[in-house]
């Protein structure tokens, strides 16, 4: 049932001349693989994810299903189900007739269907609901039906277009597990775009991130934090602090002095990075030095500190128990194993 | 804010315009379709127009007529207009706005004079057919204007109405429609399943509407029957019209009695209407 | 994809909508065209030279039909704006039959009501004047400005105007400064679209003004009546002329302001 999908130099052009949308794109998605597209608004990810549907046509590239192209197929055929921003119910149906669409569309025998539709209604807690029509329902429970309307369908492809983004933030949480256990369970190949990254995180089990169109790193959740490929990929992520340097036989020599890394770092001009969790404060020992507070900003579960080392500015984020004032002078340290040269 | 006082002084001035005018233009039409007309000495009231019109053959001619027309204009336009702007949704807004403002807001009469000279036995289409050779002299090609299928006056209705009503199907369809459509795709629709299990239903009040305006228009317009129709039979306004001007008196009665016809029968359109467009906004 | 095809069919349309002015245009220019030729074998500025030459009632006519439009523009604007902004503003009992009132003379021809108060005109002394004709033409104008401006009114929140108030704009101020000029625009096209309801009416003025009051379509009417095509297509594309001007502006407007649902509620000026 599930597929394996494969994106090759896939590029996207909405008019002649215009800047393109995704450039040069290439992916691959493994059978029953929840890869997330991430990115800023307008970086591509929903022209992608309307390239695998059908619903564009590429300038340029190829989209492979099980190893074969799917470009000559029509959106209808290619059993590539989306769910979008909005719901999107159909106003005329009610939520059994909405979710049973697809299956009517083909021409699935009546019993067997709405076997399915109640499976799908239930799977999405809304069993209950099935005579409803859409405009009775909160926008949460429209978006769990738009949910089970795909599900039901069996897709090779489950393509998910923000479907959380219009929810408030502990409806959003909610609806994010339960998208996460549905594709599990039913072993769906699905493509998440999303601008989120703690939503990215959560549920992909790959990331894709996309700037101004292009793929910046394709790589499980974790790396994005412990080994970023770039500064705006760092930076995304909420890792703010870089560190100019030279690389020297397995140490950096930076304005902060000489520190050591656990990973390894090319010789010559390089950046380095920690994420602000990481960094130690009044912990002397391996690349510590001296630094001054410049602001302290005291935010519930943690405190942000600027700091001001050699002219280096840093930021840590430590729990609230430490209290430091703006003014105070500390020791940092920055362990090696957090350590992350950027290439 | 926003008191009664406030409301009501706001509206007073259409209100009493249009109280005035026209409420009490047809208030007066009603008295005289009774009979009252104190200028001649008629006090009397009775319902002898309303009798007299509907057992006159000419009435129910005319009111044959007068609904074919309707009917016609209405179910031409409304399928044309339905087929066009599925065609047209996807090309460029702006192009096609001016396409279809153009018939839009070109005056009728100009509409019917430009038709006629395109449709008439000397006209544009009797010579493109001559040069095809398909006919040899004007009388050769069929009388398409004052004639008893109204051929001009419907196609001057259809030219003028289809842009209107292709305007409205056209917002349905660019709104909520076409993201309908593609989730519909996704889930596996075909083209005719698309259209018919999900833009129809969505673009339908719409069509609705605008297609009750179109009939209550062409049931009750006057210039282009007047200009294009046959002598014999005339469509309503056109029969109480020349009822009105007739010299006898006593025809005027019966002129205001078919008035009120045709008033209270586009009434009831504007009152559908009302309630389908109303329903539409509260979606 | 299908680009090509969609610009097939706005080609068709265009040439659908074209084909009534082929003819008017030729003719309007034709010196010449006897049946069975498809164009005309010899041009002539005779119809325009006629019209313009002195001794007929074309400037008369376009003259009354002139001042009778402004003046109905006029009028039915000032008198739909209140009407607009309360209707469009404002829930009120009664709100549905109000409008059903107001739309009423768009949907019902006003040919019934005008025979009806033509013998109270006769009282009065207004039938035969352009004063009584430019009344009558307030039938169907005021309902197109009034419900033009509710949709104008209607789209705005009233947030900006209470921001104003907030920052300290007196009621007026606050409708001076912030809710008229956003309605500019829909002002102009309810405006324009009075202008063109009055400017193409026919049956009504016939009616009140009695032969005494001659407008432009009265002309074309007899004219095309007639056996002249040459004259009838000059007067029709005279009296087409301030269509075309109001489209162009209208389109420029709706540019502006992008307010499509102004134009399609226009519904059609007969």
């Amino acid at each position: 049932m599930s597929a394996s999908l494969e994106i090759k130099g896939l590029s996207h052009r909405y008019r002649k001349g215009d800047e393109a949308a995704v450039s040069d794109l290439s992916l691959d998605v493994e059978p029953g693989e929840l890869v997330a597209l991430l990115g800023p608004s307008g970086c591509g990810k929903t022209t992608a994810l309307k390239v695998i549907s059908g619903l564009l046509a590429p300038t340029s590239g190829d989209v492979l299903v099980d190893g074969a192209s799917i470009l000559g197929v029509p959106p209808e055929k290619r059993e590539a189900a989306m769910v979008f921003q909005k719901p999107l119910l159909f106003p005329n149906m009610t939520v059994e007739e909405n979710v049973g669409f697809g299956l009517r569309m083909r021409r699935v025998r009546r019993e067997d269907s709405s076997r399915k539709v109640e499976d799908a209604l239930r799977q999405v807690r809304m069993d209950g609901f099935a005579e409803r029509k859409p405009g009775e329902l909160s926008g949460g429970q429209q978006q769990r039906v738009a949910l089970a309307r795909a599900l039901v369908t069996e897709p090779k492809l489950l393509l998910l277009d923000e479907p959380l983004s219009s929810l408030d933030a502990n409806l959003r949480e909610e609806m994010r597990e339960l998208v996460k256990r549905l594709c599990r369970e039913g072993g769906y190949t699905t493509v998440f775009v999303t601008h989120d990254q703690e939503e990215a995180v959560v549920l992909a089990d790959r990331i894709a991130l996309l700037f101004g169109g292009e793929l910046q790193m394709h790589a499980e959740p974790e790396a994005f934090y412990d080994h970023p490929s770039s500064r705006e990929v760092a930076r995304f992520f909420g890792a703010t602090n870089f560190i100019e340097g030279e690389a020297k036989n397995g140490s950096v020599e930076t304005p902060l002095g000489r520190l050591r890394l656990e990973s390894t770092a090319p010789p010559g001009r390089t950046t380095l990075t920690i994420r602000p969790e990481a960094v130690r404060l009044d912990e002397s020992g391996e690349n510590s030095f001296p630094a001054k507070v410049s602001s302290a900003t005291y935010l519930g579960t943690q405190v942000h500190y600027e700091l001001d080392a050699n002219g280096v500015k840093l930021r840590a984020a430590l729990p609230p128990h430490i209290r430091l004032e703006k003014g105070d002078e500390v020791i940092a340290r920055l362990p090696a194993e957090s350590l992350w040269a950027l290439g | 804010m926003g008191g009664r006082l406030k409301i009501s002084l706001l509206l007073a001035p259409a209100v009493l315009v249009i109280g005035t005018l026209f409420v009490g233009g047809l208030y007066a039409a009603l008295v005289q379709s009774l009979g009252y007309f104190p200028a001649i000495g008629q006090t009397e009231m009775s319902l002898s127009a309303y009798r007299e019109v509907f057992s006159s053959g000419n009435f129910i001619d005319s009111l044959i007529l007068t609904i074919y027309i309707a009917v016609a204009s209405t179910v031409i336009s409304t399928t044309l207009a339905v087929l066009g702007a599925l065609a047209l949704r996807r090309s460029s807004g702006t192009v096609s706005a001016v396409v279809f403002q153009i018939p839009i807001t070109i005056p009728h009469l100009v509409a019917a004079v430009g038709i006629a000279l395109v449709v008439s036995q000397t006209g544009l289409g009797a010579r493109l057919a001559s040069a095809f050779g398909l006919v040899g002299e004007p009388s050769d090609f069929p009388a398409l204007l004052y004639d008893k299928y109204s051929i001009g006056i419907i196609l001057t209705y259809v030219w003028k109405e289809v842009p209107f009503v292709a305007l409205v199907v056209l917002a349905g369809l660019r709104g909520v429609a076409s993201e309908l459509e593609e989730v519909a795709q996704t889930l596996g629709a075909n083209a005719w399943q698309r259209f018919w299990h999900v833009i129809f239903p969505v673009i339908a009040p719409g069509v609705v509407a605008a297609s009750l305006v179109v009939f209550a228009f062409t049931f009750g317009a006057f210039e282009v029957p007047y200009l294009l129709g046959q002598d014999y039979p005339t469509i309503l306004p056109v029969t109480a019209y020349n009822e009105y001007r007739s010299i006898e008196l006593s025809d005027r009665p019966a002129a205001m009695a078919i008035n009120i016809i045709i008033a209270v029968i586009t009434a009831l359109f504007a009152a559908a209407y009302l309630r389908l467009s109303r329903g539409l906004g509260r979606g | 994809m299908g680009k090509k095809r969609h610009n097939i069919w706005l080609i068709l349309a265009a040439l659908v909508v074209a084909i009534p002015f082929i003819p008017l245009v030729l003719w309007a220019f034709a010196g010449e065209w006897r049946f069975p030729e498809l164009l005309p074998t010899e041009f002539s500025l005779r119809g325009w030279e006629q019209i313009i030459s002195g001794g007929n009632r074309v400037p008369e006519a376009v003259l009354n039909s002139l001042i009778i439009g402004v003046a109905a523009t006029a009028a039915s604007v000032a008198v739909g704006l209140p009407a607009g902004m309360a209707i469009g503003g404002y829930e009120f009992r009664f709100k549905g039959a109000v409008i059903f009132l107001i739309l009423l003379p768009i949907l019902v021809p006003p040919l019934a009501s005008t025979m009806g108060i033509h013998l109270t005109f006769i009282r009065l002394g207004l039938s035969d004047t352009v004063f009584g004709v430019f009344l009558v033409h307030l039938i169907p104008t005021v309902p197109y400005t009034a419900i033009i401006l509710t949709s104008v009114f209607a789209d705005m929140t009233g947030e900006m105007e209470e921001a104003a108030r907030s920052l300290g704009a007196s009621p007026w101020q606050a409708f001076r400064h912030v809710t008229l000029p956003q309605a500019v625009p829909g002002i102009a096209v309810a405006a324009l679209f009075a202008f063109l309801v009055s400017w193409s009416q026919y049956i009504l003025t016939v009616l009140i003004g009695g032969g005494s009051v001659i407008t432009l379509p009265m002309l074309l009417f007899s004219a095309a009546s007639g056996s002249d095509p040459v004259i009838t297509s000059v007067l029709a594309i005279l009296f087409a002329l301030p269509a075309l001007v109001v489209l162009v502006v209208a389109l420029r407007f709706l540019r502006g302001g992008g307010d499509e649902s102004g134009m399609i509620g226009l519904g059609k000026p007969s």
